[in-house]
């Protein structure tokens, strides 16, 4: 699965001993797999706790709302393990052309949907999973529609 | 705050705080510990952290009583809105082939909104 992910066109723009060292370590495959991983659970994991946390009244100000949902533990965790995907993916991005990694996290988009049908039992109708394979596939356009620019 | 006007007013937020970032780290920035915390110098680095903050905070709200495989999605919109400061306030310019694609992300999300 790991070597799939360099195309044979990411390899051709490679030089050879460039080539090599990603073969011997794929650690950024997995750095950004693993980003995306993190950070899709990270959000599920923050909508557990704000859910749990309750709606707060409508009579509470926005603030202390913010307030009171930053502090709760599950909200934490996942803000915090967000954040352990965003420093993987960092690493990642210091290793490979960011138009090549950026398209890989539309993936995010499926795996919290399927989070939220499999683990929070949400339902999710046909339409949704539509506009999710949409968007995408515009992710993916516009990431095409990168290539060759210098910044 | 309803839960949807939570949801745009992050978007929005956040969408502001990614111009605010480019703004504070466009001129001559290279990586270390030096200059980033030099960054805590700009006021666009401030006002994009401030954003980053109440963003997530307002998103939280909005999950807190939406379906998170509906909320997460729409997101997407961002791509838009970004694209759009970027020209009034960066003088970005965006090619057609980008316009494409921002307008499949956009078609992508009205049938994920029409999915309530």
């Amino acid at each position: 699965m790991s070597a799939g992910l360099v195309t044979q066109q990411q390899e051709g723009l490679l030089q050879g001993s460039e080539v090599r060292s990603v073969r011997k370590s794929a650690l950024w495959q997995w750095a950004a797999l693993g980003a995306i991983a993190l950070g899709s659970c990270g959000h599920l994991l923050i909508k557990v706790g704000v859910t749990a946390a309750g709606h707060g009244g409508a009579a509470q100000s926005i603030l202390s709302r913010i307030g009171h949902y930053f502090l709760q533990p599950a909200a934490l965790g996942g803000l915090a393990i967000y954040a352990s995907g965003t420093a993987l993916w960092i690493y990642a991005v210091s290793q490979r052309n960011i138009s090549f990694l950026y398209p890989l996290t539309a993936l995010t988009y499926v795996i919290v949907a399927l989070g939220g049908k499999f683990l929070l039992g949400e339902l999710v109708p046909t339409g949704r999973w539509l506009g999710i394979a949409v968007v995408m596939f515009g992710v993916a356009l516009l990431q095409s529609s990168a290539k060759g620019e210098a910044a | 705050m309803s839960a949807l006007s939570a949801l745009w007013a992050s978007i929005i937020l956040g969408s502001c705080a990614q111009i605010f970032l480019r703004r504070g780290v466009a001129r001559g920035f290279t990586p270390g510990t030096g200059s980033y915390l030099l960054l805590l110098r700009s006021v666009w680095v401030w006002a994009w952290a401030v954003c980053f903050v109440f963003a997530t905070g307002l998103w939280m709200i909005a999950i807190s009583s939406m379906q998170v495989s509906y909320a997460f999605p729409l997101l997407s919109i961002g791509y838009l809105i970004v694209a759009v400061l970027s020209i009034v306030f960066l003088k970005e310019r965006i090619a057609v082939s980008r316009w494409l694609a921002i307008a499949v992300i956009t078609l992508g999300v009205s049938l994920i909104f029409r999915s309530a």
